[in-house]
């Protein structure tokens, strides 16, 4: 069947099998591998893109669900650089082994743009959906709260 | 049998056309977050239905005297509609507490019902709230019935109606999970009730995880039902909650911790369906 949606702001019209999962397109049809498909039951978060700005698991969507939506995985997230939100991350030390980061980065990009000034619970309640084994979360929330404020223009 | 073939009507007109003309069997696909779980078989052969493009199904109306939600409405829009807030504020605290802001993106509120898992922290809601379905059958035709009657063989769940008769000034809900974020419930409680000049009216109150289906608790209502709030009401209260536990999971492994948690998770209720403090020196009492 055919789909057509954007990706990272690119348009994309393409043939796909019908049960195809959206995080298996992205990865295995797009080449965008920044985006990892963990556990595929929706408890690991690693799969995380926005669709139309919002956070999903595209392990739990087929891929001909997003059609005519707008899809941003982390490769689109920062095209020339990377980001504020993504370089708080490294300045706080919130990347170990890395392997949450893409999904972790993208649901605090989802958060941040649907709530610009979260609280420390409402950035714990909002990254629930990602597990990171290796930072415990702490240096996370902080790299959130640190982003919060530069984009509220009160500095790092 | 011909291979999977896949719908996705606009509009509910073409959502009758395609259930009605598919000459093999039909599955529906909606947020898919308990469908698509690794592990559970996908539809090889058949239709299966895209049912969030309809229009029509993705709604919340809240002005009229019945509250009235279109099975495909997301759990984070029921999570956070002013309206519904307004009149069931339980089953908004309880769209907020399922699974994580991924999954409520996706899962729809006909999702959580028709997966029935016991666990579903909206079906407590919906069963104290006197939930009916309306239902597209495999002939077509349209339908109503009682939540508690309902599986999937009725149809497909195009509207979940709430009878304003039924719904009572104060609600609640409260769970019980491993963890805070992210949890099925070990245990859920739903409660609607009238309270004025510091008693009880009717009160309604039903469990999920405690049998495959949400379990009404009568003697928990009766404890309450006309009743004045105070410490010995509570106690007896409790008593019937423990008491609930007993008779619904006899010998269960989970028996013993889940009848000392939800003398917990039932002053949690009480004190959310009436605005009080948990920490409130009458519940303290009522332990005591």
């Amino acid at each position: 069947m055919k789909v057509s949606l954007t990706v990272n702001g690119s348009a994309i019209e393409t043939e796909i099998l019908p049960l195809l999962r959206l995080s298996g397109f992205l990865r295995d049809v797009l080449g965008l591998t920044g985006l990892k498909e963990g556990c595929c039951e929706g408890e690991c978060g690693a799969c995380t893109v926005l669709l139309d700005q919002k956070p999903v698991n595209s392990c739990l969507m087929l891929a001909f669900q997003a059609q005519g939506h707008e899809i941003l995985t982390i490769e689109g997230l920062g095209k020339a650089d990377i980001t504020g939100l993504q370089q708080a991350f490294l300045d706080v030390g919130a990347v170990q082994c890395g392997y949450c980061t893409p999904g972790m980065v993208l649901a605090a990009e989802g958060l941040l743009r649907a709530n610009p000034c979260p609280d420390e619970g409402e950035i714990r309640h909002g990254l629930a959906g990602n597990i990171c084994r290796c930072t415990g979360f702490e240096t996370i929330v902080q790299a959130v709260f640190s982003e919060s404020a530069v984009r509220q223009g009160m500095g790092r | 049998m011909m291979p999977l073939a896949i719908a996705v009507p606009a509009d509910v007109a073409e959502l009758r056309a395609a259930i009605v003309s598919s000459m093999n069997p039909v599955r529906f696909l909606a947020g898919g977050t308990d469908m698509l779980i690794a592990g559970r078989a996908l539809p090889e052969a058949g239709l299966l239905i895209d049912i969030t493009r309809v229009a029509d199904m993705a709604f919340i109306s809240t002005d009229g005297s019945d509250i009235c939600i279109g099975a495909a409405t997301t759990v984070a829009t029921v999570a956070s509609h002013p309206g519904l807030r307004a009149r069931l504020p339980a089953l908004c605290n309880a769209a907020a507490q399922c699974g994580s802001v991924q999954i409520r993106n996706r899962a729809t509120i006909g999702g959580n019902i028709a997966n029935a898992a016991p666990a579903a922290d909206l079906m407590p809601v919906l069963t104290v709230a006197g939930a009916l379905l309306r239902l597209i059958g495999r002939d077509g035709m349209q339908s109503e019935i009682l939540l508690g009657d309902y599986t999937p063989a009725h149809g497909l769940i195009t509207d979940v109606i709430l009878p304003g008769a039924g719904l009572l000034r104060r609600s609640a809900f409260v769970k019980l999970g491993p963890r805070e974020d992210l949890a099925i419930s070990r245990l859920n409680l739903a409660l609607l009730a009238d309270f004025q000049n510091g008693c009880f009216g009717a009160v309604r109150i039903a469990a999920g995880a405690l049998s495959h289906a949400p379990l009404i608790l009568s003697f928990a209502e009766a404890a309450l039902s006309g009743r004045k709030l105070e410490a010995a009401v509570l106690r007896d209260f409790l008593s019937t909650l423990a008491a609930e536990v007993d008779a619904a999971i006899p010998g269960r492994n989970s028996q013993l911790y889940k009848r000392r948690a939800i003398a917990g998770l039932g002053l949690d209720l009480i004190a959310q369906a009436l605005g009080l403090s948990p920490r409130d020196r009458l519940f303290e009492e009522a332990v005591e």
